[in-house]
């Protein structure tokens, strides 16, 4: 027999019995479909968090105050007998592939510009803020290039900020009052929205040794590093603790790499994505049980069929190929059903609620046909293998 | 035909088809035993974790220096103020009447050194009541003496890890630790804790309060930790506390206060929320149990056509057919809910096996739920054919029309 003559032999079989073959077809579909899903919305949380990570650009590294070896918070961002001054940050800004610094100190305070109160975050920073977190300006300017040592009491607001403490009126020039210091109000910052639940909207930058006096703190939390493209984030990091080893004596701060975090983060999210393809994964297996048991009942259905082909000259093996290919066309069309039903589903999911972050995952699209073709030959290879060693002669007589 | 006639029959029907019946049965208990172990899953998870916040201790009010003014924003939990939580505002909350136990705390980090050993850890620095407020236990030796609030003495209780770290073979107490260049008395050794939520203990040095902001030269207090008698008393505590601590900040309300409850509550419903999702996508395989079911069903129908006719010759009445399908396909799921149960309780106890220290166990509403689900799978699904094979006609029926 021709492997055409097989596979129109086959699908005869399969519309022939057009309900039961759709029913088995669905079990797959439904199973498909649900890898599908589930997938797309693991790719899609994945792109999220990355995105909400790089928003801030990819060649940045932390250092923190403290050496501590477990993860988590370190009792040094709060206090330590090390600290790390602004002195250390306008040092690492002079290392070569080092394109600009900013020391961090984050705070609490009330803000007051004329009757208008609020009580919300401080950041303490240095004017390259704009470049190294890649945040525009949307009028004025930012913080001053002062030294580190005298700065000038000006103040930059977040977009929300401005709109709570001065409304439509121009803020530009305007004073306000953090905690018992006066500011003048250089610039707003653009709309960013929330980031891993910071809200940078709500929030006023001042200049950092301000802020360490208005806190009455010795040591900033953070300096964040940006390094140019050029340089490899290892020599910078070697660089940098080079440089700060010699300034302190001892390796006691720790540096984080933005590389490092989303490397981290991407494993992570990619063994999230794989869990839940795994779950989906369950009703496949169930759905090939179907394809399995369906195929079953067929064989024994069809043994006079069986005998009368073995009896006009069909050998073993093309029986074989016979009921392996219809096993395999129905998880193969099961397959491609659930790829679009579960592709429907997705877009509509797109289109109505684009909160939810979906994005098509392309090999496990391709992974997931696969798997239902595989299932196929998996699931039809018993019963194929029961209708070629039936004994023609038996098989005849079995009616 | 009364009803043990009909189970008998169904039973029957299922034993001519051992093989077929027995795929049924499996598709069955997979999509039961992968509901019960990824609720067992879920649920432990939420419990380990209400577990672990309730072990911070009951009836808890965390005060942190600072406020938000954004609702739902989450609250300043770390970062300076201008006005910082002082010892002494700690010192006038003992005077509300509805705190059994306040602890303050300062945290920072510091080098520590023993003989020639260094490392650099967290210091945290508290009193005596931190004992009570964190259900924490001491090992050896013990915990920091009852003294005065701003008492400087030079001694601390260190965790597991730092004694292994530092004293390796030699007994810790009543050696001297240095932290950065002050000397301290070791009296005490924390029992193993684990990871606690928020803070390790077992890598941490507890001091004095007072001991703690000198060496950082700090005045500001990280947090206020404080335990409340009785739940009602918890209410009025935190309204007490804001009013104290507004009245000695000069009028300015500037403190957060957290309750233990309320953060208990977030984590207990996000995680209920997950379980639940991850059981419906379980659940979905269920639905695919069912299409087997319906399918099977449907072929049995068919090739029985000439059963049903005969039946239905000698006298049986449409409802009699339908409940002699039903009732098969009820057997097939019952028998498929109780093999997944036990599947999944075999899949649990594995997991128990394998990780001892994650206790996982199927709350029993979860369990009877899966059976009851898929019982009512293989209900629905079976209707559709149980219906076709009730109104077959009896004559048709007969000659294999």
């Amino acid at each position: 027999m021709f492997w055409q003559d097989s596979a129109k032999f086959a699908l005869r079989s399969i519309v022939s019995h057009k309900q039961r073959s759709l029913l088995t077809a669905l079990g797959l579909i439904i199973g498909i479909a649900a890898v599908v899903i589930l997938t797309s919305i693991g790719r899609g949380v994945h792109h999220f968090v990355l995105g909400e990570f790089t928003q801030f650009g990819t060649r940045l590294i932390a250092v923190y105050p403290g050496k501590t070896t477990t993860f988590g918070l370190s009792g040094a961002t709060i206090s330590t007998v090390r600290p790390l001054s602004q002195d250390d940050a306008a040092s690492l800004a002079g290392i070569e592939q080092i394109e600009a610094v900013v020391p961090v100190v984050q705070g609490n305070a009330l803000v007051e510009a004329g009757q208008r109160q609020r009580r919300t975050t401080i950041l303490g920073v240095g004017p390259a803020v704009p470049q190294v977190w890649k945040i525009d300006l949307e009028i004025g300017r930012f913080l001053p290039d002062d030294s580190f040592n005298s700065p000038r009491a000006f103040a930059v607001l977040g977009s929300k900020m401005r709109k709570e403490l001065f409304g439509s009126t121009n803020p530009l020039g305007q004073r306000i009052r953090i905690g018992n210091d006066r500011f003048r109000v250089a610039g707003v910052m653009q709309t960013k929205g929330q980031i891993l639940g910071f809200d940078l909207d709500d929030t006023v930058y001042i200049p950092a040794g301000k802020a360490l006096e208005l806190f009455d703190r010795q040591g900033v939390m953070e300096i964040d590093v940006l390094y140019s493209d050029q340089a490899r984030a290892e020599d910078v990091e070697r660089a940098i603790k080079r440089r700060l080893i010699m300034r302190h004596g001892s390796e006691d701060f720790t540096l984080i790499s933005q590389n490092q975090m989303l490397e981290k983060m991407d494993s992570v999210l990619n063994v999230l994505t794989m869990a839940v393809a795994a779950l989906g994964s369950i009703s496949l297996l169930v759905g090939s049980v179907g394809i399995l048991t369906v195929m079953s009942i067929a064989v024994s259905e069809r043994v006079t069929e069986i005998g009368l082909l073995r009896a006009i000259g069909a050998d073993k093996s093309t029986i074989f190929r016979l009921f392996l290919g219809e096993a395999v066309l129905l998880s193969a069309a099961g397959g491609v059903g659930g790829l679009v039903l579960g592709i429907a589903l997705v877009v509509l999911a797109g289109l109505f609620v684009p909160a939810l972050p979906v994005q098509l995952a392309g090999s496990y699209l391709l992974g997931a046909f696969f798997v239902s073709v595989f299932i196929g030959i998996a699931t039809g290879v018993v019963p194929a293998i029961k209708a070629a060693n039936l004994n023609p002669l038996q098989a005849l007589r079995a009616e | 035909m009364q009803l043990r006639d009909t189970l008998v029959q169904a039973a029957k029907a299922v034993k001519t088809q051992p093989l077929r019946s027995g795929l049924i049965v499996l598709a069955m208990s997979i999509g039961v035993a992968a509901v019960c172990v990824l609720t067992a899953l879920g649920d432990s998870a939420r419990q380990y974790v209400v577990n672990e916040f309730e072990a911070l201790g009951t009836h808890l009010l965390i005060v942190l220096p600072g406020r938000n003014e954004t609702t739902g924003g989450h609250p300043p939990v770390f970062g300076e103020t201008p006005r910082d939580l002082t010892l002494d505002d700690a010192g006038a909350l003992l005077k509300i009447r509805h705190i059994a136990a306040m602890a303050p705390v300062a945290v920072g980090s510091a080098p520590i050194s023993a003989g020639r050993l260094e490392r650099e850890t967290n210091i945290m620095g508290s009193t005596h009541a931190l004992l009570r407020v964190r259900h924490l236990s001491v090992e050896q030796g013990r915990f920091l003496p009852e003294s005065a609030i701003d008492s400087e003495m030079p001694v601390c209780v260190i965790g597991r890890t730092i004694r292994e770290e530092l004293f390796a073979r030699r007994p810790a107490i009543g050696q001297w630790l240095r932290i950065n260049d002050r000397r301290f008395r070791v009296i005490g050794v924390l029992a193993a804790e684990g990871q606690s939520i928020g803070v390790g203990f077992d890598e941490l040095v507890i001091v004095p309060v007072a001991a703690a902001m000198a060496l950082f030269d700090s005045h500001s207090l990280f947090r206020i930790l404080i335990e409340t008698p009785s739940d009602s008393a918890m209410r009025k505590a935190q309204a007490e506390v804001r009013q104290l601590i507004q009245m000695r900040h000069e009028g300015e309300d500037d403190i957060t206060i957290i309750t233990q409850d309320s953060v208990v509550g977030t984590f207990d419903k996000i995680l209920g929320a997950l379980t639940l999702t991850v059981t419906g996508i379980a659940a979905v395989s269920l639905t695919v149990a069912g299409v087997l079911v319906m399918n099977v069903m449907l072929v049995s129908v068919s090739q029985r056509t000439a059963e049903i006719g005969l039946l239905k010759a000698l006298g049986a009445t449409r409802n009699q057919v339908l409940g002699l399908f039903l009732s098969e396909a009820a057997l097939l799921s019952c028998a498929g809910a109780l093999l997944g149960a036990i599947i999944g309780q075999l899949g649990l106890v594995i997991l128990a096996w394998a990780y001892p220290e994650f206790p996982v166990s199927l709350p029993v509403w979860a369990w009877l739920a899966a059976v009851w689900v898929a019982l009512a799978t293989g209900l629905i699904f079976g209707v559709l054919p149980a219906r076709k094979a009730a109104k077959l006609d009896p004559v048709n029926a007969l000659s294999r029309r």
